[in-house]
């Protein structure tokens, strides 16, 4: 996992509460915590800071990883706002990621394990993400997608029928627009 | 908060700005250097690309000077080859004639066979028969020889003219030498004296088409630069040692100044008037022979010849990427 994924929910979890939470999370994950967002790190350690986080919050896990993914975007969008400048609606953002945004990082750094992201319009209002990864960390991209469409100021509506945590290869988000 | 965490604070602020700083420097760096790289990429693969149409092309202005002068070594035996078969024909119906009447006299009665006989004598005789019944064996051996020798000279030719370069192959360099010797021979007046010095040598891994294509270029060189010389000479010597095999080749010809010896490699540097000489053989002959882990060394005297010393590992080396 890409080192700013970490530093991301450093700063998320210092927001909410403050450098003790963090540094509480930090000792009961067992991990020392320094990160560089141009290095790569264990997937295990982030799921043993968030399980971390989840402990401390007592949230339930999805609650927390959605929540998380929303953030995320904000601040992803912040540090690289090429990518959303680039995209002028929140679906041609989306289809941008496979072929546009994870051919950047894979340029900048050999090692990387990315999901596999392909989408498909179906109509004007509706866009079906075929995401596989086998983080299954469908929850985070549901929360990304939930803060892309904050930023591009529309509403949405996330329906998640086929998932790899119930056993199928892969997850099928379908993102409605709604008229919020 | 106390005085000394908000200071902790502080510092740990302007770290974390700090390190977002460097972190969004060794970004910036790393894409400019991926883009660099392709770009690189892009260039030598087009290098590469014009560099195997130089090459081509210089084999085909090479194939070009060489076509008059195998067409002639071709032209030679085909004409006696031709000559000998108009014999063949010309002599085929006495022939033929010959064993009807000696079939006809067996089937005679004893008393008129020696009759028969006398005719048939008579017949070989006013037909020059046995003229070419001793003629007949040389002429179908100088008919088999001519053909050999053109049969050479078409396979020699296919073994040059094979543009698939890449392949390495450990080969005897010494039957190469002498292939292209024999596709040589009409290009030198008949004055020129070749001199073979060629020691056997180990097997070399290499690409025999592109070191023929070295050897010829030389020896052409070679060929021109004695000239009007009298008792011209061009020599090709072999040797090795443990690791490299050695190939020279030299002529008392007209040799180079220091200015010229100094710029013979260069693409399109020539000597030779305009529309002779593409200017590209030297320069291709260093780029194949460097292509092998070898080197070239040429030293000379103006007035007096040049001799070219070709030197490369008996191990070879890799062949470069397509």
């Amino acid at each position: 996992m890409k080192g700013v994924v970490f530093n991301i929910l450093e700063d998320m979890v210092t927001e909410k509460g403050g450098l003790q939470m963090w540094q509480k999370v930090l000792d009961k994950a067992g991990v020392d915590g320094g990160y560089t967002a141009v290095s790569t790190y264990s997937d295990d350690e982030l799921f043993s800071i968030v399980g971390a986080v989840v402990e401390e919050l007592g949230i339930p896990a999805e609650e927390v990883i959605g929540a998380f993914g929303v953030y995320m975007f904000g601040q992803l969008a912040s540090r690289y706002p090429v990518f959303t400048d680039s995209a002028s609606d929140l679906f041609t953002f989306l289809e941008s990621i496979d072929s546009v945004i994870h051919l950047e990082v894979k340029k900048l750094m050999t090692e990387t394990n990315l999901p596999s992201i392909s989408c498909t319009r179906e109509g004007e209002k509706l866009l079906v993400m075929d995401y596989r990864s086998p983080r299954k960390l469908c929850l985070l991209a549901e929360g990304l997608i939930y803060g892309a469409a904050e930023h591009y100021g529309c509403g949405i509506k996330i329906d998640h029928p086929i998932c790899m945590h119930k056993g199928a290869d892969h997850c099928d988000l379908q993102v409605s627009l709604t008229d919020e | 908060m106390s005085d000394e965490a908000d200071l902790y604070r502080r510092a740990y602020e302007r770290e974390r700005v700090a390190r977002i700083s460097a972190e969004q420097v060794v970004e910036k760096t790393t894409r400019e250097l991926y883009l660099k790289n392709q770009k690189l990429e892009e260039s030598l693969k087009q290098l590469k690309d014009q560099q195997r149409v130089l090459v081509q092309n210089e084999k085909l202005a090479m194939l070009g000077t060489l076509a008059a002068g195998i067409a002639h070594e071709i032209n030679n035996p085909m004409a006696f080859v031709h000559a000998n078969l108009e014999s063949l024909a010309d002599y085929l119906e006495p022939y033929q004639k010959l064993v009807e009447m000696q079939a006809k006299a067996l089937e005679l009665p004893l008393e008129q066979q020696r009759e028969a006989q006398q005719e048939i004598q008579k017949f070989i005789k006013s037909s020059d028969l046995e003229f070419f019944q001793d003629e007949l064996p040389e002429l179908m051996s100088d008919t088999r020889d001519g053909l050999e020798r053109v049969r050479e000279i078409v396979a020699n030719l296919r073994t040059f003219a094979r543009t698939h370069t890449q392949e390495r192959r450990s080969v005897d360099l010494v039957a190469g030498i002498q292939s292209t010797l024999k596709l040589l021979n009409s290009q030198f007046r008949t004055d020129v004296i070749v001199h073979q010095s060629l020691q056997p040598l180990p097997l070399v891994k290499c690409s025999i088409s592109e070191l023929n294509q070295v050897f010829l270029n030389l020896l052409v060189n070679a060929g021109h630069a004695v000239e009007g010389r009298k008792g011209a000479t061009v020599s090709i010597a072999t040797r090795s040692d443990n690791e490299r095999v050695y190939i020279e080749i030299s002529d008392n010809g007209c040799g180079m100044s220091e200015a010229v010896k100094e710029q013979i490699f260069v693409p399109f540097f020539t000597t030779k008037p305009v529309g002779k000489g593409t200017g590209m053989g030297m320069s291709i002959a260093y780029g194949i022979v460097v292509d092998h882990g070898g080197e070239i060394e040429v030293e000379s005297t103006e007035g007096e010849g040049s001799r070219f010393t070709i030197s490369l590992p008996i191990e070879g080396s890799e062949s470069p990427i397509a």
